[in-house]
């Protein structure tokens, strides 16, 4: 059962992990394409909203990884 | 470049500096257990905030200058943060493993108190 919970846990957190980066990135793609005067402000927005996407992620994995080994 | 550029600075120093308290804390305070966890997922946090760094820089020049974009290196990191929790139980004697996952997160607080601080700044 631990290991379908961490299964469950890394899928999970990919998933929203996958959609959050892909919204951040199409954006940020649009964004540079039409000006790319802006790109460092949008380069820091989207280091920002990775960041604040990612962590989520790393949590899961690293809880996942506790309840396969403890 | 110049905000980007700065931001990155500003980031690193800060991690710096949290890599030095962890040091003196692991060599100094009687919980090295604690400290040196917190220090492995700090070093592995800072690896994660430099690739972060890099891939972003390297995934705005791809879109400015209409090349193709290769990914941001989000498996890498969720690899890195698995190797220290591996790390972490396989060695359990010396790193606490709540330890690394609060260690793990300071490159997120370090990058939202940044960005607050920036802001209020401005």
């Amino acid at each position: 059962m631990g290991a379908l919970a961490a299964a469950i846990a890394v899928g999970l957190a990919a998933l929203g992990a996958g959609i959050g980066n892909g919204l951040i990135v199409s954006r940020t793609v649009e964004g540079i394409a039409r000006q790319p005067e802006l790109r460092s402000a949008l380069q820091t927005t989207m280091f920002i909203g990775v960041g604040l996407v990612e962590a989520m992620p790393i949590i899961a994995v690293v809880i996942a990884l506790i309840v396969m080994g403890g | 470049m110049e905000a980007y550029d700065n931001m990155i600075t500003r980031q690193r120093k800060w991690m710096f500096y949290l890599l030095a308290l962890l040091v003196l804390g692991a060599g100094i305070t009687p919980y090295p257990r604690i400290f040196l966890g917190l220090l492995l997922g700090a070093v592995l946090s800072f690896y994660n905030l430099w690739l972060m760094q890099r891939k972003i820089k390297q995934f705005g020049q791809a879109a400015a200058t209409n090349q193709p974009v290769r990914g941001i290196g989000t498996f890498t990191r969720m690899a890195s943060a698995a190797l220290a929790v591996l790390i972490a139980l396989r060695f359990e004697d010396y790193f606490h493993v709540i330890a690394v996952l609060i260690g793990l997160m300071t490159a997120y607080l370090v990058i939202m108190i940044d960005y607050l601080l920036s802001k209020s700044r401005n």
